[in-house]
């Protein structure tokens, strides 16, 4: 059975409650307090998500600064009861316009009650689009479009037809004077490499975000010049494959949108798109991955005292590209006395509460190489001769109009009957996600 | 409005303490009530944000009851959802004001507007008050017939609700077949999907009762309507479509081309972007193919990829229920990730939950070709901050040294964690150590080289502590200073733990054996310290060393020391059956619990209940039987949750049995107790065949000397005499958690009476019979001729409590028991209590 919640609990980091939304009768009113006392003020916060606390399951996810807390009394689906909380949380933020913390909830806790009980009844999940809800769950809170007084200036078409209905993306009737698509291709690489520097693993994660402003029930379809679609085109129109950079996508998923039954037989990306923003695809690549940065960390311990530290990193895209906002975080150990270093480019420091010297690049151009060396004197202690195991080397950036896996948008067509013209713009964005070089 | 920050446990000024605030509220409510002035409305919407504001927070505001409803007619739509939320909550404590409310709800129920009627008909249904259901029928009857979509899903669950409240209401309205008929033809897909849930609740439940309800819920799994289902799976939003996959998964196809096109058509789900779909839709590919061997294994490579994408996209939380079920399949199938090794490496900043899992599907994947790189990543982990997953990394090395048959590279790495030095490091190693010489004994001397340089005082776990004393006396002759370690050892024997002075006792005798000059005096030492130890086990240890010796010491040497074999494989410790078991229950808490659903059933099922040996029905007929409506729990109850809970279960657990009988105390000790005695008398006859050695030279009399043994120091092991508790209760979660902290304190083979093994031709009897002894069943299952039962027990003056796992074969009748006790001392005096009882039955 999907989720069948007894109860759910906002909770700020005190354990104060925000929002308590009782479901069902099978679990005690009091089962915050069970949370409270076996799980947030014991070790056991943050070891695991899924806690079992007398005949009762807890789900919990912390989310800024509050923690939202599933009950259950059944076997029940996990992955269904988290994707329940994150798509609750994407449509609150969408209300809120934003922001979803302890403060946030707080000023809008009325309008959270009336969508914990349209999003789900008796425990069962049920409409999470915000798109169908903003129909009848208005931010301001407003009287109802229906209620007898309003319908005549104000009428909405057949709003509770869609609330429940088959195209649950989209309502009809949206007009735009200019019509305009924005899509984002963002994707974070993701690297752990040796201290030797041999990448031991190395894949891609992204997303192909877009922002829809278009009239009507716009078809759309977007090629990528990934290596199925590709072959499957020149299959289809009876050409050679054209030479030039193939991408072999790992593994797709799609919005609920595109039209899944036409991906596998034509290999091409056709929907309907949702009206503003939306996530349209993510995709994994582990093969072929051009890696934005290179870390070559030197690390000499000098005796007990003190250590040298040489980092040179190495940019590799193309020169007339540059990174944003490029950290680079070297750990050092924790009886850290003085450091003193040199950049040849950026600004370092050293971080006492990380045990990191911190050194940030604000532009980082392509073909680069700037060099850290530092010089750390050490506390000296008597007691511990073993050695300090070095944690990776971390790294932040953004390079955009750059893709690490290479994907490239080739077309994107925009079709209505009406026939009107559209503005498309593509932007490309590489991240880091979890880019760890050992040393 | 921002409801006031709210603290329980650090009472501020601006914190309202209830009263004042509430008086005030009543105050300003009643101000309001009748008005008609415009903006009335703003001014009550912020009176109702404070009221709920408080409910929130905890406050008792329901003596505002009376003013909130006057205040509720209003046409404001988000005034009308709050007192629906405040009435919905204190509806239950107030049952009479509840019926004020009545009037309202059911007028809106006919409001024009649907968005109306049906948040009128959820406040309604969601009174839960048991004597105003007869004006929630007709509202109901309506809401179902409604043209408005919305509406109808709202009074589909509005029926499931009612089914909670009065069951007998629900189904005398005839509300499922109504429901039925809906999910049948309705167009909309969330009054189906509704629809199904109610169905499948309601069936689930009543099926106990009757036959019909019984085939409606088959009926669910027929091949029509799942493929009605099917047709319409993707007008469904995500949530419907897990429902739906959840009940195909459930369903056997007649031919394999049945199955492969419900596979077909099912295929794009795995690209769904909602991991739950994915999940679900996996589910139904490997419950399809289980029995299609070949088939089964190309299922697991179609789903490798959407497993792996799932787990490296979305929140820690939800990658880690994605990982339970990646993990699950690796361990079923680890050849086939063996390529997708590097996957599970770990990230530096990933939570230790996630980092445990990936750690055990790195040791299941490891083979020939890509140990060396496993070992190499387990190796980094080894140095880790987090000293947890660093002691999980090098027990994976251990293990994975164990799998494989090439091990010389694995050595000399384990070696080199004890040279690491950091303790738990070198304690970790020092058990992996012990468990490899056990398999691959020819590894010896490299090992004992390096172990023979760690001082024992850096190590001071127990574990890692009994591991070396293991080694000291099973490669005592090849280690020089072994006698002179032990006798250091036992010079600190009332520091160590239990389990470290019962391998001390073991090793010393060892190397008592092989060079007994240099030992005798640690060995000396070490009988006398045992045998005047207050633990039950190492003072019989001692003793029964001491005896062995005294009686013939080649023959000691034969039951302390024989030759041993290399073990080839160490137990498993989870059963085949029960991993099929959760393989059934994929994409549930089963996974992620790792242990099946009936292990951690909830507190609303306590007792006894059968063991179901028809899986299919397993996962449908576990959730259906938790929903029994819970007694009310007081509003304003603040004592201990979980003790409270259990009180009342077990009040309710004593009037569900329907029997008020009050056993009389059991009082054992006028029963014999002969385990003592007769375990003396055993090793006499078991030593008694042997001849005298010709090496019993060695005066044993002079070995201890001084040591006063003529009369054996027994109070200790008197055993005190035992009452238990008729009335106790353990519910099964705690059982769970006991079972597995607890050691197993007595193993035991026992015979039953010739009546009693014929008596037992169903659980149930012999559930009576021990209740009549104060013992308790939490859990019994099997068929004749094999049983398995789970028995507890309670001390009549203290919560000790004891557990049995006992299995009974019928046709040998004999029992094989293993009983785990809180109070050790007491073990022996149970066992025989609980074989005594069990020995009576069949013949009274």
């Amino acid at each position: 059975m999907p989720v069948a919640a007894s109860a759910i609990y906002f909770l700020n980091l005190r354990g104060d409650v925000l929002i308590n939304r009782l479901y069902r009768d099978d679990v005690g009113g009091n089962m915050v307090d069970a949370f409270r006392m076996h799980i947030m003020q014991t070790k056991e916060l943050g070891t695991c998500p899924v806690r079992q606390i007398g005949g009762c399951s807890f789900f919990y996810m912390r989310i800024s600064n509050v923690y939202i807390v599933i009950v259950v009394s059944s076997n029940a689906n996990v992955a269904c009861a988290f994707k329940f909380v994150v798509e609750a949380v994407a449509l609150f933020k969408s209300y809120f316009g934003g922001a979803f913390d302890e403060d946030a909830i707080r000023n809008n806790f009325v309008l959270i009650y009336e969508l914990l009980d349209e999003i789900m009844d008796f425990g069962y999940p049920q409409n999470l689009s915000p798109e169908i809800l903003k129909l009848y769950i208005t931010q301001e809170g407003v009287r109802s479009p229906f209620s007898s007084k309003q319908s005549l200036d104000k009428p909405v078409p057949n709003a509770t037809l869609q609330v429940t209905g088959a195209v649950g993306w989209r309502r009809e009737g949206l007009a735009y004077k200019k019509n305009e698509v924005f899509l984002d291709i963002v994707e974070s690489v993701n690297l752990l490499m040796s201290s030797k520097g041999s990448v031991l693993r190395c894949d891609v994660t992204g997303k192909i975000l877009m922002k829809c402003f278009l009239s009507g029930m716009p078809d759309l379809k977007l090629g990528l010049n990934d290596k199925i679609g590709l072959e499957k085109e020149s299959q289809l129109k009876n050409r050679p494959t054209k030479s030039g950079k193939t991408i072999e996508l790992d593994d797709v998923t799609f919005h609920q949108c595109v039209n899944l039954t036409r991906f596998n037989s034509e290999k091409t990306v056709s929907f309907v798109p949702p009206d503003g923003e939306f996530e349209l695809m993510k995709y994994r690549i582990t093969e072929g991955v051009n890696l934005p940065f290179r870390v070559l960390p030197t690390i000499k311990e000098l005796g007990r005292t003190r250590m040298e530290v040489n980092v040179k990193v190495k940019s590799v895209f193309g020169a007339k590209m540059f990174a944003l906002g490029v950290v680079i975080k070297i750990p050092v150990p924790k009886q850290t006395a003085k450091t003193s270093f040199q950049v040849t480019s950026g600004r370092a420091k050293y971080n006492a509460s990380i045990d990191c010297l911190v050194w940030k690049i604000r532009k980082f151009p392509g073909q680069t190489e700037p060099t850290l060396s530092a010089e750390i004197e050490l506390i000296s202690t008597i007691a511990e001769k073993k050695s300090w195991t070095r944690p990776p080397i971390q790294m932040e950036f953004q390079v955009p109009m750059f893709t690490a896996s290479g994907l490239r948008v080739r077309f994107l067509k925009v079709w209505e009957k009406s026939g009107y013209n559209t503005v498309e713009w593509v932007r490309y964005i590489t991240k880091a996600g979890s880019y760890e070089v050992r040393c | 409005m921002a409801p006031p920050a709210q603290s329980s446990r650090y009472p501020s000024p601006s914190q309202p303490s209830g009263k004042g605030e509430v008086s005030d509220l009543r105050l300003q409510l009643r101000q309001l009530a009748g008005s008609r002035a415009p903006g009335v409305d703003d001014s009550k919407r912020e009176l109702f944000k404070k009221v709920i504001s408080y409910m929130t927070i905890g406050i008792d505001v329901s003596s505002l009851f009376g003013e909130m409803v006057m205040c509720s007619v209003t046409p404001d739509i988000v005034l009308k959802k709050m007192c629906y939320l405040y009435v919905g909550n204190y509806a239950k404590v107030n049952p009479d004001l509840a019926l004020l409310t009545i009037n309202f709800l059911q007028r809106d129920c006919k409001d024009q507007d649907p968005i109306i009627r049906g948040l009128a008909l959820r406040s309604l249904s969601s009174l839960r008050v048991a004597n105003l259901v007869e004006y929630l029928v007709g509202p109901l009857g309506s809401g179902l017939k409604d043209n408005n979509a919305y509406v109808r899903t709202v009074a589909v669950m509005g029926a499931v609700k009612l089914y909670h409240i009065s069951a007998s209401t629900c189904i005398d309205a005839d509300f499922p077949a109504t429901l039925k008929h809906l999910m049948l033809n309705d167009s909309d897909s969330q009054v189906v999907v509704n629809c199904l849930f109610a169905l499948q609740e309601i069936w689930n439940s009543e099926s106990s009762k009757s036959e019909e309800a019984t085939r409606e819920k088959e009926g669910l799994i027929s091949k029509p309507f799942i493929y009605y289902l099917l047709n319409r799976l993707r007008e469904f939003n995500e949530w419907g479509q897990c429902l739906v996959l959840e009940l195909v998964a459930k369903y056997v196809p007649s031919d394999t081309n049945e199955n492969f096109d419900i596979m077909n058509l099912l295929e794009d789900r795995l690209q769904h972007a909602n991991g739950a779909v994915v999940l679900a839709t996996i589910k139904v590919f490997l419950q399809l193919t289980l029995s299609m061997a070949d088939v089964h294994q190309e299922v697991y490579e179609r789903i490798k990829a959407p497993l792996l994408t799932l787990v490296s996209s979305g929140s820690p939380e939800q990658s880690y229920a994605v990982l339970s079920h990646l993990h699950l399949l690796v361990m079923r199938a680890p050849y086939i990730f063996a390529s997708d090794y590097k996957h599970f490496y770990c990230q530096y900043n990933e939570p230790s939950y996630v980092k445990k899992l990936k750690l055990e599907m790195l040791t299941a994947v490891a083979n020939e070709s890509n140990t060396y790189e496993i070992v190499t990543e387990l190796c980094e982990y080894a140095a880790n901050v987090d000293v947890p997953i660093a002691r999980e990394s090098i027990r994976a090395v251990g293990k994975i040294a164990l799998q494989q048959y090439d091990v010389n590279a694995i050595v000399d790495r384990l070696l080199q964690f004890l040279e690491m030095e950091k303790d738990y490091v070198t304690a970790e190693a020092l058990v992996l150590v012990k468990d490899l010489l056990r398999k691959y004994p020819q590894w010896s001397h490299d090992c004992i080289a390096v172990v023979g340089n760690i001082s024992s005082k850096n190590v001071q776990e127990p574990k890692a502590k009994a591991a070396l004393i293991w080694m000291l006396g099973e490669y005592a002759q090849d280690m020089d200073d072994a006698p002179y370690i032990l006798e250091s050892l036992v010079e600190n024997w009332e520091e160590d733990a239990p389990e470290v002075r019962l391998h001390l006792l073991t090793a010393i005798m060892k190397c008592f054996f092989r060079r007994p000059p240099e030992t005798q005096k640690a060995l000396g030492i070490a009988l006398a310290a045992g045998v005047a130890d207050f633990h039950q086990d190492v003072h019989d240890r001692a003793l029964f060393y001491y005896r062995l010796l005294q009686y013939d010491v080649s023959s000691a040497e034969r039951v302390v020391n024989p030759p041993k074999q290399a073990v080839s494989v160490f137990a498993d410790t989870q059963s085949n059956e029960i991993k099929d078991r959760i393989f059934d229950e994929f994409n549930s808490l089963s996974v992620v619990y790792q242990k099946p659903s009936y292990m951690f059933t909830d507190k609303d099922h306590r007792g006894p209940f059968e063991f179901s040996d028809e899986i299919g029905n397993l996962a449908v007929g576990v959730e259906s039987e938790h929903e029994v409506p819970a007694t009310s729990v007081d509003a304003n109850e603040t004592s201990d949750l979980l003790l409270s809970t259990t009180e009342k279960e077990e009040t309710r657990a004593m009037v569900a049995n329907g029997s008020d009988y009050t056993a009389p105390l059991y009082d054992s000790s006028t029963r014999a107790l002969p385990s003592q005695g007769q375990s003396e008398l055993a090793i006499t006859n078991l030593l008694g065949t042997s001849d005298p050695g010709p090496q019993a030279s060695m005066a044993i009399d002079d070995l201890l000397m001084g040591l006063d043994l003529t009369a054996p120091p027994a109070p200790a092991s008197a055993p005190p005499s035992l009452k238990l508790n008729a009335r106790a209760a353990l519910d099964a979660g705690s059982f769970q958690r006991k079972w597995r902290e607890l050691p197993v304190a007595i193993y035991q083979e026992c015979e039953l009476s010739s009546q009693g093994a014929a008596a037992l031709t169903s659980a149930q009897a012999l559930l009576q019979h021990m209740q009549g002894n104060s013992i308790q069943c939490i859990a019994s299952g099997g068929q004749s001729p094999n049983f398995k039962f789970f028995f507890f027990a309670q001390k009549a003056e203290e919560p000790s409590v004891f557990l049995v796992e006992c299995k009974i074969n019928t046709s040998t009748a004999k029992a094989q028991l293993n009983i785990k006790a809180e109070d050790q001392s007491t073990s022996h005096g149970f066992s025989a209590l609980f074989q005594s009882a069990l020995s009576r039955f069949g013949t009274s």
